[in-house]
């Protein structure tokens, strides 16, 4: 019997104009959205490449080291080959972190920064698709499922026999679901083979293994809507007051719960602005420059080279001064800028955890962390990167400072030219599986929960329900 | 057999639907009651169906109390509604083959549901046409294949002939004679006096949940059945008594 319920669902639903729409909505988007993804990723891996390479061509031509100490270096970003699927926050945070002396080091040079018509229409990823389009279609397939068979009388029709009401749930909720997955696989599947045989991609092992976990997320997240389409369609006698309510939460959960999440959390946990934090680092840089031209001018008057004395030893005694001296402030200024920053980070961390676990209440928040963390394009993949850039950044001023030091000649005050073999570089580890799924868990786990809860509802409130 | 001892139903909101209401459908016997909208018609067949509990009394098929034995008495029972929309995506046939699944016939075969439709006067091709399309005299006339199908002993029907035409009317009448004749127990909630003078055994009449009116069809033989009609739906007060 069950067996029968699911097939009619199956049937029912596969010949409905909903779902020949649907078939064809989404075979366009979630392509589209693949393609394009592909193409982008192409793209960025070249302009990358070719970044780096400038980068490095443009250091290697650099006069000297003094000039080279001014101009800083470049870190770019490398785009994520997974973005191609989960864009996340990859094209508003900027691709390049500029490592020098006197700034703090932060990413910017954003895709839609450079060219703002971006932000306009947004990015169509598959993350996108399914958490906008494909929820609304789960809502589609399920606003009616007991409802719409109560209006009909089939309800009443069916339940004249000896069927179980449980196995009526059952295999309409089955059939259902199966129903919403066959639109989707037959494009998700093509667009694994784009992935698979698309020339300038190369996933990993691990890769694959990410993109596994997000297509389970995204089917999680489409039975959450699945299933809460179900208890509403159980809790009413009308499909168009179970479609409207329906409606109205779809627009909480993806439209204001997400937004209304950081804003309480802005106001909960407040942290100063970007620009107070760079004021107080721009004072505090002023307040060391003063103090070291003073320092050199004593230094000087102090150590005034006797009279019959080598120049030359003075002139050592001087170099070496300033290399410590210079590598001293430089210390005190990483210092004072890492403490700064430090108590930024922990105080946006915790705004940015409070509205993150805020948020989750609703699953498209959840899918929308959970994914770009596996695809390693969200918030704390931008947070890790920086903090990265900015561990470098002492490694790479030491480096920069002490050839400064043994560059200079004194006697002639020519600088030798740079030789940047040695030049410290910049790497980072990529964050593991293992790591990003347990921080993907607590999203998983709500996810699994809001679909039991839904599902409970809708079986209990079936087995009550009102079938006249 | 159909039977109601002393089956009453009050709703949360405290209206009475149906108070102490008691009869009995022998095999063999078609059962037409009457009423007004609002008198307790599809109230006792929403009971006998399960589809509320009764606040007390019992509905039984073929002895089965169907409160407490839901599923073993909707074994014994048919039901024809009065709109029945069914599945417009769905061929007559798929729509009778679903039904009859979830009846517990799973093996008949195209050519057996063929001979079904046929029997209730629906045009040969309209078999595999989606029901999209269907008037509500063709899907009606489905309902009752599907009740025809399940082959119950007993057979509930609600209003099922308002809105046939008078041939697809006419066909209707002789397949429930036929049932009868095979020895089903029909109950019919019904408005139709016409058809009902024409087939019915026994006639009932109800008025706010109560059966006020009871007469076999040698008694009404020479009634006006029109006449008592109104002068029980419109001037007698409800009052216990079933002649």
């Amino acid at each position: 019997m069950l067996r029968d319920i699911i097939k009619k669902e199956i049937l029912d639903n596969i010949t409905s104009p909903k779902f020949v729409f649907t078939f064809l909505l989404c075979a366009v988007l979630i392509l589209l959205s693949v393609y394009t993804g592909v193409a982008n990723y192409g793209a960025e891996k070249k302009e990358y490449t070719a970044a780096v390479a400038l980068n490095k061509k443009n250091l290697e031509s650099q006069p000297n080291y003094s000039s080279l100490a001014g101009i800083g270096i470049k870190v770019n970003k490398a785009p994520q080959v997974l973005g191609t699927v989960v864009t996340g926050i990859e094209e508003d945070v900027g691709r390049v972190a500029p490592v020098n002396i006197a700034a703090d080091p932060n990413l910017i040079e954003s895709k839609y920064g450079s060219n703002p018509v971006f932000a306009v229409f947004g990015s169509l990823d598959l993350m996108f698709i399914v958490k906008i389009v494909l929820s609304l279609f789960a809502i589609l397939f399920t606003y009616d499922t007991i409802v719409g068979e109560k209006e009909k009388g089939t309800l009443k029709l069916a339940l004249s026999n000896d069927v179980p009401r449980d196995r009526l749930i059952l295999g309409k909720a089955i059939g259902g679901y199966i129903s919403l997955l066959m639109p989707l696989l037959v494009p998700l599947v093509l667009s694994l083979i784009i992935l698979l045989v698309a020339p300038n991609l190369a996933l990993s092992g691990q890769d694959w293994g990410r993109l596994l976990l997000i297509f389970l997320m995204f089917f999680l997240y489409l039975s959450v809507f699945f299933s809460l389409g179900l208890f509403i369609s159980a809790r009413t006698s009308r499909s168009s007051t179970s479609f409207l309510i329906l409606l109205f939460i779809w627009v909480v959960f993806v439209m204001v719960i997400p937004k209304v999440a950081v804003i309480t959390a802005g106001q909960v946990r407040p942290i100063p602005s970007v620009h107070e934090i760079t004021a107080k680092k721009d004072a505090f840089l002023q307040q060391v420059q003063v103090e070291g031209q003073k320092g050199i001018r004593e230094w000087a008057v102090k150590n005034q080279p006797a009279k019959g004395e080598d120049p030359k030893v003075f002139q050592e005694k001087f170099r070496q001064y300033i290399q410590d001296y210079q590598q001293e402030l430089t210390s005190k200024i990483d210092e004072n800028n890492a403490a700064l920053e430090r108590d930024y980070q922990l105080r946006k961390k915790a705004q940015q955890n409070l509205a993150v676990n805020m948020s989750r209440i609703s699953p498209a928040s959840a899918l929308t962390f959970g994914s770009m963390t596996l695809a390693r394009t969200g918030v704390d993949e931008y947070d890790r990167f920086l903090a990265a850039v900015r561990s470098f950044k002492p490694i790479y001023t030491k480096w920069v400072n002490s050839k400064l030091g043994q560059s200079i000649n004194f006697q002639t005050g020519q600088q030798s030219t740079i030789k940047i073999d040695d030049m410290p570089q910049f790497t980072l580890e990529p964050e593991s599986l293992g790591k990003s799924l347990v921080r993907t868990l607590p999203d998983y786990v709500l996810m699994v929960i809001m679909i039991i809860i839904f599902f409970v509802g809708a079986y209990v409130s079936f087995l009550r329900y009102d079938v006249r | 057999m159909l039977e109601a001892i002393e089956l009453t139903k009050r709703y949360e909101d405290g209206e009475l639907a149906l108070d102490g209401l008691s009869f009995k459908v022998e095999p063999g016997e078609i059962f037409c009651m009457f009423g007004a909208n609002g008198a307790g018609k599809t109230t006792t067949i929403n009971l006998f169906l399960n589809f509320i509990p009764p606040t007390s009394g019992t509905a039984l098929i073929e002895g089965i109390d169907v409160a407490k034995d839901p599923l073993k008495a909707k074994k014994h029972v048919s039901f024809v509604s009065e709109n029945v929309m069914l599945y417009g995506n769905f061929t007559a046939i798929q729509n009778l083959d679903y039904f009859s699944r979830l009846a517990g016939k799973r093996t008949l075969t195209k050519k057996d549901y063929a001979q079904v439709l046929g029997r209730v006067g629906l045009q040969k091709e309209a078999f595999d046409r989606r029901l999209k399309n269907f008037s509500k005299g063709m899907r009606q006339k489905l309902g009752i294949a599907i009740a025809l199908v399940k082959d119950a002993p007993n057979v509930l029907l609600d209003e099922p002939t308002s809105g046939l035409d008078p041939q697809s009317g006419r066909e209707f009448l002789e397949i429930l004679v036929q049932m009868r004749d095979a020895g089903k127990s029909v109950f019919m909630s019904t408005h139709d006096i016409f058809r009902a003078k024409l087939m019915a055994d026994r006639i009932g009449f109800m008025k706010k949940g109560k059966l006020v009116m009871m007469k076999t069809a040698g008694e009404l033989a020479h009634d006006d059945l029109t006449e008592l009609y109104i002068q029980y739906m419109e001037e007698k007060p409800a009052a216990a008594g079933a002649a």
